[in-house]
């Protein structure tokens, strides 16, 4: 059976992109998948670790699975024969832990056959040719989704070569006295970690960060919201976009209530600096744009596709409008997809793209 | 999730298909329209419910709040139902807006989610098959309940003041009475599908007297006077709820009476209160719901399932009873249970059979008991079972 579909990324995106594409009706041998680690989660993992997340922050759709029921809500309260995981699913409130998660991807991986279709190979230029697409001299497919993760963690200028910087995603201790900078879901998680390991915590902030469940209004995870979204002109959309980027974590006692202690006994404050700390953990999220990602650098300078600000524009599908008809289909996936879906970067998002790469693959059989 | 209008409409009229083919299929098996008017009813409720309140007020819409919608949406469905005189007996009709309301949760929730990817993204959206099943749960709730509400007896409403009987209600009809409406000399059912509200009937051999007839409902009459019966009924399918009846003691008057009826659907009678009699609720040979009366001063029983009759008896109060207060008598089977027994009488005659027993089985019959505070006692045959 000849390849037709490649999937360039092997991490959760791309994998997402597996699983739907494999509960589409394709077989593992029509599909290549092109990557540096066969595990899917293996740059995630190490970030969780590094923060020491314990639970996922996404509600019970944040799962790899093709369909969104059952997800693994219904599949932990089918096993412990408990009602309670449902009904904190209904109450948005389900949030499986991390181990959890890591163990259903394991279980998907092999029940879907990924490493059938996994291919060691780093993809570094995409060209469109006659009848699709060629990877690098890697071969020539007429369906390619590009899912290739945050293009590298952002650390601020000033701390850059300072000894006392680390990355919240790369693996570290904590110091006596811990600045955090930043105001996002990873700075909020590092302020609980670096005081349960009894350090004095700073968190180093330019503005008060917003509380909310998700960093996306719900009502862009549906049509509701993306009808509108989609007809926004360029400018209102990046601009949206911006906004939405800015760091947030949900609102909760569990989150304020530690932090309040710790301010009455005098180890938590906020401050404009990070001076005097021993050590400096920057929690200030990735890179953005895709001029940050060597491979769609070249993708969008060798096939002059239309940008806005730090984005590729794309169809409300999530496909490259000017490498994309009948016949081939070229799909952004993870962070790059934002502009067709603000929450692209979830796994929500992920299979939003997947399903309707899906649907233009199968639209568009072998010849 | 966010349902678009689209959606809402399509997750709300696709699901809906089951339960009004439950109501085609029931409708005609119970000789009644309120099953297809009650789902006609609930649909239209909910549509309108999405059209003008959730679309705008819910942008998204988490899944618990789908219950107390469901209650909201019970609450309207009902009153309506009671406003426009849908005769849907409550708890049949709580059972079917339950499971119309379960399925469509188990739609939305978990099969539409697994057999189309793209349910939630698509606010609730089918696709194509969405617009076609839409479509045509609409067309059929429109055709269906317009159906049954145009071809539905007509209402008559009985003004206040005396109307001289009796009244020969021979065609499925509506009879209304507005307060004060008093029938003098009875009323003599003879037709299916008739239903009596809101009057008092005085005077007349029987002040109701239903004969042959299906699927009659008597609701909130009140019966004086008669020589005979308070509501007698023969060969015919009767519910009577929150009844009146004041009957002589005299021998062969009975409060209500329903006899010869096992070939047809069960009747039932409940909330009544009723005076006097020789017997208070009597049934021959047919199967009834006796439940939650009161029933005081009979010359002969309270309360009697006889002539191999099929009877519950069920949380009804009986008192100041002679001779018997519940009676289960020539081969029939009652289920006699909770019911609250109080003042009863030994009869003057001296018969045995009638000491004064709260509850008697006799000749051949078989009584289930239970929950009855009250004394008990068998003839020839007769028996108890526990419960």
């Amino acid at each position: 059976m000849q390849e037709r579909v490649a999937i360039v990324g092997s991490g959760l995106g791309g994998f997402v992109a597996y699983a739907t594409l494999r509960h589409g009706g394709l077989a593992p041998a029509e599909i290549a998948v092109f990557g540096d680690d066969p595990d899917p989660a293996g740059a995630w993992r190490p970030r969780a670790e590094a923060i020491r997340q314990r639970l996922m922050r996404s509600e019970s759709d944040g799962h790899c699975y093709p369909t969104s029921f059952p997800g693994l809500a219904a599949r932990e309260a089918g096993r412990r024969r408990d009602l309670a995981p449902l009904l904190l699913s209904v109450c948005d409130r389900y949030r499986p832990t991390v181990a959890a998660f890591l163990g259903h991807v394991d279980e998907l991986r092999e029940r879907s056959r990924w490493d059938e279709s996994f291919r060691h190979a780093r993809i570094a230029r995409v060209t469109a040719v006659e009848g699709g697409f060629d990877l690098h001299g890697l071969g020539v497919f007429r369906h390619v989704v590009i899912a290739p993760g945050h293009p590298g963690l952002a650390m601020p200028a000033d701390l850059e070569g300072d000894p006392r910087a680390v990355h919240a995603y790369q693996p570290h201790r904590y110091a006596r006295r811990v600045a955090v900078v930043g105001a996002g879901m990873a700075a909020a998680t590092e302020w609980l970690n670096a005081l349960e390991a009894g350090s004095e915590v700073v968190s180093v902030r330019r503005r008060e960060p917003a509380r909310r469940p998700l960093n996306v209004d719900r009502t862009l995870f549906s049509k509701r919201g993306l009808a509108g979204f989609h007809t926004t002109p360029s400018s209102e959309r990046a601009a949206l976009l911006r906004e939405l980027s800015e760091p947030s974590y949900p609102p909760g006692r569990a989150w304020d209530e530690p932090l309040e202690r710790a301010a009455r006994e005098c180890r938590f404050r906020v401050e404009a600096e990070s001076n005097g700390a021993d050590q400096v953990i920057c929690a200030t999220g990735f890179r953005r744009g895709y001029e940050h990602d060597p491979l769609l650098l070249q993708l969008v300078a060798e096939h002059e596709l239309e940008t806005a600000e730090r984005w590729i524009v794309l169809a409300p599908d999530a496909a490259v409008p000017a490498l994309t008809d009948a016949s081939r289909t070229l799909s952004l996936a993870g962070v790059p997809a934002q502009w067709a879906y603000p929450a692209a970067d979830t796994l929500v998002g992920m299979k939003y793209v997947a399903r309707r790469f899906l649907r233009r693959v199968v639209r568009c059989p072998t010849p | 999730m966010s349902y678009t209008l689209r959606g809402r409409l399509e997750s709300r009229l696709a699901p809906a298909l089951l339960p009004l083919a439950a109501a085609l299929v029931l409708a005609p098996l119970l000789h009644v329209w309120w099953p297809i008017e009650l789902v006609g009813l609930m649909v239209g409720v909910g549509v309108l419910l999405d059209v003008t309140v959730y679309h705008r007020r819910l942008p998204y819409q988490p899944g618990w709040l789908a219950l107390p919608l469901g209650l909201l949406e019970l609450g309207v469905t009902m009153g309506l139902a009671l406003l426009l005189g849908l005769n849907a007996p409550l708890t049949p009709a709580l059972i079917l807006f339950g499971a119309g309301w379960l399925l469509a949760q188990v739609l939305g929730h978990a099969l539409l989610p697994f057999l189309r990817l793209t349910y939630a993204e698509d606010g609730g959206e089918l696709g194509r098959a969405g617009m076609a099943l839409s479509t045509l749960a609409a067309a059929a709730v429109l055709v269906v309940g317009g159906t049954a509400w145009t071809i539905r007896p007509p209402t008559i409403h009985l003004a206040a003041g005396v109307h001289q009987g009796p009244l020969v209600l021979d065609r499925p009809q509506r009879l209304v009475g507005e307060p004060g409406a008093v029938v003098r000399g009875g009323i003599i059912v003879t037709s299916d599908d008739v239903h009596v509200r809101d009057l008092t009937i005085f005077g007349g051999e029987h002040g109701i007297e239903v004969r042959d007839s299906e699927s009659v409902v008597l609701e909130r009459v009140r019966i004086g006077g008669a020589t005979l019966d308070g509501i007698s009924a023969r060969r015919s399918s009767v519910r009577i709820s929150d009844c009146r009846i004041d009957s002589p003691r005299t021998a062969g008057a009975q409060g209500i009476d329903i006899s010869f009826a096992l070939a047809v659907p069960p009747s039932k009678v409940e909330r009544c209160r009723v005076t006097g009699g020789a017997e208070g609720i009597v049934s021959h040979l047919a199967t009834v719901l006796i439940r939650d009366n009161d029933v005081s001063g009979t010359s002969l029983r309270g309360i009697a399932v006889t002539e191999m009759s099929m009877g519950e008896v069920d949380e009804n109060r009986v008192r100041d009873a002679v001779g018997v207060a519940i009676f289960c008598g020539d081969y029939s089977h009652c289920m006699i249970t909770d019911n609250a027994v109080s003042g009863t009488m030994p009869d003057p005659s001296g018969n045995p059979t009638r000491n004064g027993f709260g509850i008697l089985s006799y000749f051949g019959s078989v009584a289930t008991i239970g929950g009855n505070d009250t004394n008990v006692a068998a003839f020839i045959n007769g028996r108890f079972e526990p419960r």
